[in-house]
C-alpha cells in the first residue's frame, strides 16, 4: 500500500544542514494499524508528512499504491491527499470560521461533490463519531475531544484508504485519547482502513498491532 | 461555484471593519472618476451645445483667428461680399461694418462697439439663436434707429435703457427699437453691441469697410468646404495668403472637444491616483489576510485543496470586495456629480448639468473589478504557492 525506499530529508537552517530522516525504508500493508513512536526530534512527524504527501523527501521515494509520488505534480499530490489520505492533527486544525458540518464537508467541496450530497455525508460522518447534536457548532464551541472527532469525520469525508494521525491524542486527556484511539481502531477493524499514527506515548501506541520506533531520523526496530 | 462564493463571503464577513475600509477606498476612487467625468461631460455639453445651434454659421474675418488670439489684418470690401454670396451652398451672407463709437445716455458716456447691418441679413447675422426680447427688429427704412444688446440695456449705464429710449451715438440721436435677449457664453459679444442700419453706420463711422461677414450655409455638412472656398476667394481678391479666416462652428466645436478631452484626461488622471491608492489598499488587505490565514491555507492544502482552489478563493475575495466597492463608487459618484453640479450652479450662477453616461458607470465597475483582481493576484498567488507542511505549522 505505502512503501518508502531509502527516504532522507535534510532541513536547511541557514548554513547548517539538519538531517531529519536518514535512509528510511518501510513497507505498510493495506489494512494495517501502525504506530510510529519516538522522542521529539526523532523524525517521526517528518516521516508522516512524507507518507501523507505533505512534504517532499530530499532523496529516496514514497510509493503509494505503486505510484512513485516523487514523479507527481503538485496538483496530483493534492489529489492524493484529497482522495487517498485523511489527516488528523494534534492541533485538530479545524477552520474556525466554519461549523463542524462545514469543516467536514470542505474536503468534499475541493473534490467537487455537489452541495446536497456533501451536507448529507458530512452529517452522517458526524453522527458516526457521536456529534449529531453539535453539527452546527463552531470549533470554538466544542471541547478538544469533540474537535478531534470533527477532525476524524473530516478525514473520512472523501472515503480515503489511509488515515494518518500526527499525535492525534496529544491535546486531549487520556480518557478522551483512549476514546479517539477506539474510533481509529474501529475504522481499522470494521472498515479495513490503513491507520498510521505518530505518538510519543507508548500507552497510546499499545493500541496498534504494529509499532515501529525511531531515533535520530532512523528506524530502530519493529 | 456557489459554494466558493459563500466561502469567500464568510471570510470577508469575518473581517468587517478592514473589508469595509478597503471597500471605501475603492468606492472613493471610482466615485471621484465618475463624478469628475460626469461634470466634465456636463461642462462640455453646456458649452458646445450652444455652438451646435449655430452650426450653420461661418464667421469670416480678416486676419488669423484662433481661440484666444486674433490678429486683425485689414478689412473686406463689397466685392468680397459679392464673391462670397456667389459661392454654391451659401444661403446668405451678411456684411457688418463696425467700429468703436462714443455712446451717451442721460449724461453718461462710454465707448461701445457699433455694428452696421443690412436689415435683410438679420437672420444670417443672428441665426436661430439671437432673438429680440423687447420691441422689434431693425427695418430697412429705419432711420437713426438701433437694436441694443442685453448688457447695454441693463449693465453699462446707471439707468436701464428700454424700448423707445433715446441714446446718442457718435453725436447723433438714435431711438432704441428693440433690446436683444441675453446671450452670454460664446455670443456674449452680441450683449455688448449696438446694431444700426448699414446706411446710418456709413455716415456715423465714416467708412464702409467690412469688419466681418457672417455666412449661413444650406447644408451644415458642406460648411468646412465652403469655408475653405471663402478663404481662397477673398485671399485671391486681396492677393494675400492667409488673409482671411473663415471659421465654422464645426471646427470650433472640434477644437473645443479636443480641449475638453484633454481636460477630461487630466481630471481622470488626477482621480486615478485615488484608484491607485485604493488598489494598494486592496493588495495590503489581501496580503494581511493571506498572512493571517497561512495556517488555514495549510489546512486546506493538507485536506486536498489544489493551488487553483486556493487561488480562486483569494481572487474571489478581492474581486467581491472590489465589485462592492465599484457599486458603492457609482452611487457615491452620482451623488458627487450632482453635488458638484449644484455647487457650481450656486457659486457661479451658470448651471452645469451632471451628465451620467451609462458607459461611464459600467466602466467604473469594470475598472473596480480589474483593480481588485490585479491587486488580489499577487497575494492570491502567494497563498496558493505555500508549502502545505510549512503553512500548517505556521501559528
Amino acid at each position: 500500500m505505502i512503501r518508502t525506499e531509502h527516504l532522507s530529508k535534510v532541513y536547511r537552517m541557514g548554513e547548517i544542514e539538519v538531517p531529519a530522516l536518514r535512509d528510511v525504508s518501510l513497507e505498510i500493508e493495506e489494512g494495517e494499524f501502525l504506530a510510529i513512536v519516538g522522542p521529539s526530534g526523532s523524525g517521526k512527524s517528518t516521516l508522516l508528512n512524507m507518507l501523507g504527501c505533505l512534504d517532499k523527501p530530499t532523496s529516496g521515494a514514497v510509493f503509494i499504491g505503486g505510484v512513485n509520488t516523487a514523479l507527481l505534480s503538485e496538483n496530483e499530490l493534492a489529489e492524493i491527499r484529497r482522495e487517498k489520505i485523511g489527516f488528523i492533527f494534534q492541533q485538530f486544525n479545524l477552520i474556525h470560521s466554519l461549523t463542524a458540518l462545514e469543516n467536514v464537508a470542505l474536503p468534499m467541496f475541493f473534490a467537487g461533490v455537489k452541495s446536497d450530497a456533501r451536507i448529507k455525508r458530512a452529517a452522517e460522518l458526524l453522527a458516526k463519531v457521536g456529534l449529531r447534536e453539535r453539527m452546527h457548532h463552531k470549533p470554538s464551541e466544542l471541547s478538544g475531544g469533540q474537535q478531534q472527532r470533527v477532525a476524524i469525520a473530516r478525514a473520512l469525508s472523501n472515503n480515503p484508504a489511509v488515515i494518518i494521525g500526527d499525535e492525534p491524542t496529544g491535546n486531549v486527556d487520556s480518557e478522551t485519547g483512549d476514546a479517539i484511539m477506539g474510533i481509529l481502531e474501529g475504522l481499522n477493524r470494521n472498515e479495513g482502513r490503513t491507520i498510521i499514527v505518530v505518538t510519543h506515548d507508548t500507552e497510546i501506541a499499545a493500541h496498534a498491532p504494529r509499532v515501529i520506533r525511531m531515533k535520530d531520523g532512523r528506524l530502530l526496530e519493529e | 461555484m456557489k459554494d466558493i462564493f459563500l466561502l469567500a463571503y464568510r471570510d470577508i464577513k469575518e473581517r468587517k471593519a478592514r473589508t469595509s475600509l478597503t471597500l471605501m477606498g475603492i468606492a472613493v476612487g471610482i466615485a471621484a472618476v465618475i463624478a469628475l467625468m460626469s461634470v466634465g461631460y456636463g461642462f462640455e455639453q453646456s458649452v458646445t451645445g450652444e455652438l451646435v445651434e449655430m452650426a450653420d454659421l461661418i464667421f469670416v474675418m480678416p486676419g488669423k483667428a484662433n481661440f484666444g488670439n486674433y490678429m486683425e489684418l485689414g478689412s473686406f470690401n463689397e466685392r468680397d461680399l459679392k464673391d462670397v454670396e456667389r459661392i454654391g451652398g451659401v444661403k446668405e451672407a451678411a456684411a457688418m461694418i463696425s467700429g468703436m463709437e462714443e455712446v451717451e445716455y442721460r449724461g453718461e458716456k462710454t465707448v461701445m462697439r457699433v455694428i452696421g447691418i443690412d436689415t435683410r441679413d438679420i437672420s444670417a447675422i443672428f441665426g436661430e439663436v439671437v432673438k429680440t426680447g423687447d420691441g422689434r427688429d431693425l427695418r430697412d427704412n429705419d432711420h437713426k434707429a438701433c437694436l441694443i444688446g442685453h448688457s447695454i440695456a441693463n449693465d453699462y449705464f446707471d439707468e436701464e435703457i428700454g424700448v423707445n429710449d433715446r441714446i446718442n451715438i457718435g453725436g447723433s440721436k438714435f431711438r432704441v427699437v428693440g433690446v436683444l435677449e441675453k446671450q452670454g457664453g460664446f455670443r456674449s459679444d452680441v450683449d455688448s453691441s449696438i446694431y444700426i442700419t448699414e446706411r446710418d453706420a456709413k455716415s456715423i463711422l465714416g467708412n464702409d469697410e467690412i469688419a466681418q461677414i457672417t455666412v449661413r450655409v444650406r447644408d451644415i455638412g458642406e460648411a468646412e468646404l465652403i469655408a475653405e472656398e471663402i478663404e481662397e476667394r477673398i485671399d485671391e481678391n486681396h492677393k494675400l495668403d492667409d488673409f482671411t479666416s473663415a471659421m465654422t462652428m464645426g471646427s470650433a466645436i472640434t477644437q473645443l472637444k479636443t480641449i475638453f478631452t484633454l481636460l477630461q484626461a487630466v481630471l481622470v488622471a488626477i482621480a486615478s491616483i485615488s484608484l491607485i491608492v485604493a488598489s494598494i489598499g486592496i493588495m495590503n488587505t489581501m496580503l494581511m489576510s493571506v498572512m493571517e490565514r497561512t495556517h488555514e491555507i495549510g489546512i486546506m492544502k493538507a485536506i486536498g485543496a489544489k493551488n487553483r482552489n486556493v487561488l480562486s478563493l483569494f481572487l474571489l475575495e478581492s474581486g467581491m470586495v472590489s465589485v462592492a466597492g465599484g457599486v458603492c463608487g457609482c452611487v457615491l459618484g452620482i451623488i458627487g456629480a450632482n453635488v458638484i453640479s449644484i455647487g457650481i450652479g450656486a457659486a457661479f450662477g451658470e448651471a452645469i448639468p451632471a451628465i451620467l453616461r451609462p458607459e461611464v458607470l459600467l466602466g467604473g465597475i469594470v475598472v473596480a473589478v480589474i483593480v481588485g483582481v490585479m491587486s488580489g493576484l499577487y497575494p492570491a498567488r502567494k497563498a496558493s504557492k505555500m508549502s502545505p507542511v510549512e503553512a500548517v505549522r505556521y501559528e
